[in-house]
Parts: C-alpha cells; sequence; structure tokens
C-alpha cells in the first residue's frame, strides 16, 4: 500500500551571523510520505531547492547524535522526527537550531559550552593509582551493579538535553542535564574511586539549580533520564556532605519542616534555607506578600496523626543519612 | 461526583485564594469535596531530593487514606499531583513496595493502590466534561486572551504519571475555550517557572519566570492561568523580582485554573479571592465582554 502524502510547509530559521543582519524563516513546502524524517526533507531541501541551508548530521539512525535541533520548538534528533505528526498538530514545520548555544550558521550550532560542561565532570574513570586495574583483564561487574547504571550508558551526547534546559538558559555557569547524568554514571562506577570528590567537586552552583523540571528527560531520545539521576545525586550529595548549599538546606529543611506539623510551615522555610541574612534579603519581598497574604506568617496546626507521620520518619529517615 | 479533597499546603496558607476558588467552583459543579485533616504534605519534589523512599512513604499514607475512604483524591496544585502519582507509580516496583509497607504496616496502614489521582483540571475536562461546564457559563470570557501554563510535574516525566501529552497538552487551551476566552499557544506554557530555586538560586528562579511571562505577552496574552500555586507564587507573587531579572515591566495578572472557571460561572472577584492577587486583575476582569462568545 502506497503510504499517505502529506504536503509539508516547512519554516526554517537562516542566519549566518556574519552576513546577515538578523535571522530570518525561509518557507520551503513539499509533498512528502507523512512517515519521513524531518532530517530527509531537510536534505532534500539542501539537494533540491537550496544548497546552502547548512546542518550537521552523520548516521540518520539516531545513533550519532549529530542532528539535534529544535522542531516546533522542542528539541529534537531530527533524523527520528516524522513529519506527519507535526503537520497535523501545528499545521506547519518550525525547524530552528537548539537553544542554550550560539549559531554558526543555519541550524549548526557551537557546542563548545556543552562540552565545556562535559570536560567539567573529568568524564574519565579515575582510579587509585595503588591499585590499578590489571592490564589486559576485563573488571566483572555483577547484574546489580550495572542495573545501578540506569540507562546513563546510552547517552549519545547530542545536546538535546542541554538544548532544552531552562536552567542552562538561566544560568550558562550550570553543568546542564548531560554532564550531570554522565557524572551519575562515574559516581555509581565501582570502577571509579572519586565518588565523594566528584559528588563534592560539583556541588558549588553545580547541583542545586537543576529545577527538577524534567524537561530534559522528555526531550532525550535515549531515554537517559538525566532529571531522576540528577535528583539520585542529590541524595548521594546530602549523605557526602550533609546540608551545606542552599540547595540541599532546602531540601533538607523541608524535610524536616513537614516532620513538625505534616504540613509546611512556609516562613520558617525560608529561614531554613537562607538563614537571618536570607530572611533579611527577602524582608522587603516578604512585607510586599504579607500585605495580601497575611497567612505566610501563619503557623499550622499539626495534622491529625501527626505521630503515624514521624514513626514513617523513623522508620525511613536515618540522621545518619542526610537527617539534620 | 465525590472526591477525597487533598488542598495540599499553600492552597490551605498564603494561596487560600485557591482553596476558595475551588470550593465555590465545585459546589457550582456539583462535585462533593470529602476532607481529611490527617492528610500530610506531598513533599513538593524537596523531600524526594533529600530521601527518595521517605517520600514515597509519605504519599502512600495520603494515598491510603483516600483508599480507606473508597476515594480517588483530588489535587488543585501540579506539584502535589506530580508527587502523588509519582508515589503510586513508584510503589510498582516491588522493592520500594517492601519498604515502604515495612514502614506503614507496624502503623496500621495498607497501601493497595486502587486510589486514582486525578487533578481538577482533569476532573473538570474530562469527567464533569467541556459541554456540562459550557452549560453553566453565565459571562462568557469573550475577549480575553489567557495563557494556560501547565507546571512541570503535571506533565512529566510523561511516561511516570501516564499525563496527557507532555510536549503538546490541550486539555487546558480547551477548557479556556469552553468558558469562552481565547487561549494563546506559546512555547513557555509547558516549561518551568523557577519555583523550585526560588530560595535557592534566586535571580535563575526570577530570569526563568520572566521569560515565561515575556513569552505568554510576545504571543498576545492579556493574562496567564496555571493549575499549579507553586507557579502562582513565581508568576504573580514574584513577579516584581522577575521583572528586575529581565530589566522591564511585566504587569501580567496571573488567575488559578478554577478562579478562570469561576469567572465565567458568575462567582464574584471577592468570592475567588481575586483581590489577594500581588498584581492586580481588575484590568483583565474588565477585558470580558461578556456578550461575545468564542
Amino acid at each position: 500500500m502506497p503510504e499517505e502524502t502529506v504536503s509539508a510547509t516547512f519554516d526554517v530559521y537562516r542566519y549566518d551571523p556574519g552576513k546577515d543582519p538578523a535571522p530570518r524563516y525561509d518557507r520551503y513546502t513539499l509533498d512528502l510520505p507523512r512517515h519521513t524524517p524531518v532530517l530527509s526533507a531537510l536534505l532534500r531541501i539542501r539537494g533540491e531547492i537550496d544548497p546552502s541551508l547548512t546542518l550537521r548530521y552523520s548516521c540518520r539512525s539516531a545513533i550519532c547524535g549529530s542532528c539535534a535541533m529544535q522542531v516546533n520548538s522542542k528539541s529534537r534528533l531530527a533524523c527520528e522526527t516524522p513529519i506527519g505528526p507535526e503537520m497535523e498538530r501545528h499545521g506547519r514545520i518550525v525547524v530552528e537550531p537548539m537553544r542554550n548555544q550560539p549559531v554558526l550558521r543555519d541550524l549548526v550550532v557551537n557546542q563548545a559550552p556543552f562540552w565545556r560542561q562535559y570536560d567539567r565532570i573529568e568524564p574519565h574513570l579515575i582510579l587509585d593509582p595503588r591499585n590499578p586495574m590489571p592490564e589486559g583483564k576485563e573488571t566483572p561487574m555483577t547484574p546489580e551493579q550495572v542495573e545501578a547504571f540506569g540507562e546513563t550508558p546510552r547517552c549519545i551526547a547530542c545536546a538535546a538535553c542541554y538544548s532544552a534546559c531552562p536552567a542552562v538558559e538561566a544560568d550558562p555557569t550550570f553543568p546542564g542535564p548531560m554532564a550531570l547524568a554522565k557524572l551519575f554514571r562515574f559516581v555509581v562506577d565501582p570502577r571509579d574511586t572519586a565518588h565523594d570528590a566528584r559528588l563534592l567537586a560539583i556541588q558549588p552552583g553545580g547541583l542545586w539549580t537543576c529545577l527538577r523540571c524534567h524537561l530534559c528527560t522528555e526531550a532525550c531520545p535515549k531515554d537517559v533520564r538525566p532529571s531522576e539521576r540528577i535528583r539520585d545525586l542529590k541524595e548521594m550529595a546530602i549523605r557526602v556532605q550533609g546540608a551545606t548549599e542552599a540547595g540541599s538546606r532546602h531540601a533538607v529543611g523541608f524535610k524536616e519542616n513537614i516532620r513538625e506539623r505534616g504540613l509546611l510551615h512556609e516562613s520558617k522555610l525560608v529561614r531554613q534555607t537562607s538563614g537571618l541574612a536570607g530572611v533579611a534579603s527577602q524582608f522587603g519581598q516578604g512585607v510586599r506578600i504579607y500585605r495580601k497574604k497575611p497567612e505566610i506568617l501563619k503557623r499550622p496546626p499539626p495534622i491529625e496523626g501527626r505521630d503515624e507521620v514521624e514513626k514513617i520518619y523513623e522508620a525511613l529517615d536515618d540522621p545518619k543519612e542526610g537527617g539534620t | 461526583m465525590k472526591l477525597a479533597y487533598y488542598p495540599g499546603c499553600v492552597a490551605q496558607e498564603s494561596g487560600k485564594e485557591l482553596d476558595m476558588a475551588t470550593r465555590w467552583v465545585c459546589r457550582a459543579l456539583g462535585i462533593e469535596l470529602v476532607e481529611f485533616p490527617t492528610f500530610s504534605c506531598c513533599g513538593s519534589g524537596f523531600v524526594d531530593e533529600a530521601n527518595e523512599v521517605l517520600n514515597v512513604a509519605l504519599n502512600a499514607r495520603n494515598l491510603a487514606i483516600a483508599e480507606r475512604a473508597g476515594l480517588d483524591l483530588l489535587t488543585i496544585c501540579s506539584t502535589c499531583q506530580g508527587m502523588l502519582s509519582l508515589a503510586n507509580t513508584r510503589l510498582g516496583d516491588a522493592r520500594v513496595k517492601a519498604r515502604v509497607d515495612g514502614a506503614l504496616k507496624p502503623l496500621g496502614i495498607e497501601y493497595r493502590g486502587t486510589t486514582k489521582v486525578k487533578h481538577l483540571l482533569h476532573v473538570l475536562t474530562k469527567e464533569v466534561g467541556l459541554d456540562a461546564i459550557r452549560a453553566k457559563v453565565v459571562r462568557p470570557l469573550g475577549g480575553l486572551k489567557v495563557g494556560a501554563f501547565y507546571g512541570c510535574h503535571l506533565l512529566r516525566p510523561s511516561d511516570e504519571l501516564l499525563s496527557e501529552s507532555a510536549e503538546e497538552p490541550k486539555s487546558f487551551e480547551e477548557l479556556l475555550a469552553a468558558l469562552g476566552a481565547t487561549p494563546v499557544y506559546y512555547r513557555g506554557r509547558v516549561m518551568c517557572c523557577g519555583f523550585p530555586i526560588q530560595f535557592v538560586k534566586p535571580a535563575v528562579a526570577s530570569t526563568i519566570a520572566g521569560h515565561q511571562i515575556d513569552d505568554a505577552r510576545a504571543h498576545g496574552a492579556d493574562a496567564m492561568a496555571t493549575p499549579c500555586p507553586l507557579c502562582h507564587i513565581s508568576l504573580d507573587a514574584y513577579q516584581n523580582q522577575a521583572a528586575k531579572a529581565v530589566g522591564h515591566p511585566l504587569d501580567m495578572p496571573v488567575f488559578h485554573l478554577p478562579q478562570v472557571v469561576g469567572l465565567a460561572l458568575g462567582a464574584t472577584p471577592e468570592e475567588l479571592g481575586l483581590p489577594r492577587h500581588l498584581v492586580p486583575t481588575t484590568a483583565a476582569v474588565a477585558k470580558i465582554r461578556p456578550s461575545v462568545r468564542a
């Protein structure tokens, strides 16, 4: 049966920073089978209509990670994004370069910021020099040890997660999802000897800017689930170092806060996270909010059954493991 | 329809207007809210960061409370919705379940996993139904362009929450259209509001909030509406900080989900707690032209 054809409209981002005063969108309309990948369509446009269209790609099989770009605002591998559903949802296909990396030309970005963050986590095994791995021999792992990696070894470093991350967008010093998922991969590797040092090194500014918005997990073409592994790193970091950063103080403070009454005591949490200096810096804002919402200073009454909550904490929250 | 009402912490405290509006709308639509003074906080994602299994156990207890009463659970917060449904998903893992049971069984609490967690948005759009809501509209929100802002934990991770399409959700926009408003589609509607790091990295959080408000404005929104009181804090209570972060005034009124529904169903701004907002909603409400029906 011949495949259904759609008339697809592409609005493709075009920009040569050295030449063009501003980016523009060029429109191309092609009749294509509905399962055609966006990448194949772009290659047809380049081959048949406009040879100056610049894009990066290689394997066309979702293995090399070269063709990540934005398709209708979603960071995606163009080679595995079919045009049919995009046309049905949006009536057109807007193709743009990835975000959070400067455009070199058209759909090609400069990935230097992304790779710099990758370098920062020292993406290689750190071994104990006194106890080197025996040369020429494999290091067997148990199934449980392999399971601990999750899907992180599948990462192809396409940067779709980095492009989708709102924390990177607002704070380019944040390592971003890929670097942190890779960090996790080394932290759980039984051959690596720098687990705790890695967690300590990444903490200042590196871990707690993650918003756990899960946009990276949604964007990842390989189901690496960076946001969930970052969560794991946060819990590990608290175990190694305790609550020393604003982010870990907030997480541990929140946990202790609701232990007291079962519900959150909002204003107390600000004190727990930011200390007195933080409260002082938030004072003006607090007064502004208080005028409309005096409940921010209210201490909620304990829930009924707060003793049950306390017993759950006693059973599952070992104070040695991150409690305060 | 009878549901176990899980208001969450914020709607009982600084976001009380959300609770007021929810009660008004549920009364108008015949949704009976059963209250449980035993519910604890959902952990808001923070307890999950500090201790995953503890967070699952606290929510297993919440779920078991509704389960014992034979009721599904109604949330009015994207984060509560996310944390409670994530607990349901994670308890599908036998190892997690065993640890949680070990803490709950001695307290006589049994989690069986039969209680569904439903956000008000989905109860309104899927269970009450858009036709039934349309039939109760007495003041169509014609003339008002509204940008829905979903909140991360209502959508993602989509495979674990079994949510509607995380990237192309449409329930909120369909609801807004049924109320007579014009839904505004913009990239930011599925993005993050910045709230989780509001007290950790205030400048970064405010920049993120500012980006989403700017995006809604650039696409023509007169107002935004959110099903999450935490997003509301970021977008409304801290909007002045967001304006500072992006370097220009924002002036974007932000409604809670049941407030837009309530307005169309005939509630007064006072009944919906609108005067409690930091960014005034009066200009947006004044834009409503009752004669225009979308």
